[in-house]
């Protein structure tokens, strides 16, 4: 199986055991899309370079704070959230859940599939 | 030298700081502007690059440094050069009172890239600029001439630098001032900094 084909898996493995979620990418940490599933039509490309952006800047914070290395940041907006994990010191896995999820669940989930997505990558 | 800006110590009282963004192309030298002329460490956000770009790191997210010119606070900004990250030249340009598109001097076949940040920028803001052509100590690179030609602007909106440089650098922050209306080069500033007065490469051009 390609890189690409093992990174799809893991996202859809992912989506199929949090069914609410609307969405997850793979991104690269210089913001390019490499595997994407988006539910309500997002361009993946603009999407994996504002979950770079956001991941980068949750770096810097988390090193000048001597939080140690980043390993999630998110953003929470009235509709839903955006929780973005690390993958490595390569990728960004991004995902995007409805208001009022089960956010353990998610990040019990999505926290392994960065980790596969590490070292995928 | 130039004492620290505590912006905590400065808070209300004393000039506020002045915003700038450097602006330009992947590879420009605008991370390396913001190195070489801030006086506080600067934040950076280069992550690792996956694509060819001739070089290992790029900027995700900003570079942010300050620094103190002649009592006048400066905050500078620099931006990433990729299309896709053209939301955080909109985010970092919000309030900026100066802007520095950089271009490689030796790399022409980006300056149609660098029109349209240009053009990206200044058609949601109205902010005074200049262009600032980087690399100017390495062979075969175009005059700063060449390129107010090729962007059509006036000779005196052009400069050239070394972007590594901070004594380069440093005129070129100077020249933005000027434009902008901030800043008189005073006497004081030059004598006081003897490293402005050695000849940079790149300035016997103009
Ligand atoms: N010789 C020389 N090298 C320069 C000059 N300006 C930048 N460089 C080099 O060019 C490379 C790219 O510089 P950066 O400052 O990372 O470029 P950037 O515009 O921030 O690039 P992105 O963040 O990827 O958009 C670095 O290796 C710098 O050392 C210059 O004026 N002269
Ligand atoms: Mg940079």
């Amino acid at each position: 199986m390609s890189k690409q084909e093992t990174l799809y898996q893991a996202i859809n493995q992912l989506r199929a055991s949090i069914p609410e979620l609307r969405g997850a990418i793979v991104a690269s940490s210089d913001g390019l899309a490499i595997a994407h599933s988006l539910s309500n039509g997002e361009d993946p490309n603009r999407v994996a370079a504002m979950a770079a952006t956001a991941l980068g800047l949750g770096k810097r914070i988390s090193e000048s704070l001597n939080a140690g290395s980043l390993t999630e940041t998110s953003v929470s907006g009235t509709n839903a959230q955006i929780y973005l994990y690390a993958a490595g010191q390569k990728g960004v896995l991004a995902i995007v859940a409805p208001a009022g999820a089960n956010i353990g669940l998610i990040h019990m989930e999505a926290r392994e599939t960065a980790k596969a997505v590490a070292s995928i990558l | 030298m130039n004492p620290l800006y505590d912006p905590i110590a400065s808070f209300g009282t004393g000039p506020k700081p002045l915003k700038l963004v450097v602006a330009g192309p992947v590879g420009a030298g605008k991370t390396s502007f913001v190195r070489s002329l801030s006086e506080t460490e600067v934040v950076g956000t280069d992550e690792l690059a996956t694509e060819d770009i001739g070089k290992t790191f790029t900027t995700v997210a900003m570079d942010f440094g300050t620094l103190v010119l002649d009592g006048q606070p400066i905050f500078l900004f620099g931006t990433p050069g990729q299309d896709r990250f053209d939301f955080m030249w909109e985010v970092l340009c919000e309030g900026a009172l100066g802007l520095v598109l950089l271009v490689a001097g030796d790399k022409p076949s980006e300056f149609s890239q660098a029109r349209r940040i240009l053009e990206f920028i200044t058609s949601r803001i109205s902010v005074p600029f200049i262009v600032g052509v980087t690399r100017q100590d390495l062979p075969k690179v175009w005059s700063s001439e060449d390129v107010a030609e090729y962007f059509g602007l006036p000779t005196a909106q052009v400069v050239s630098l070394n972007a590594t440089r901070s004594t380069s650098s440093i005129f070129t922050l100077i020249h933005l001032l000027e434009l902008v209306g901030a800043y008189q080069l005073s006497e004081s500033f030059v004598s006081s900094d003897a490293g402005l007065a050695e000849p940079q490469n790149g300035f016997g051009q103009q």
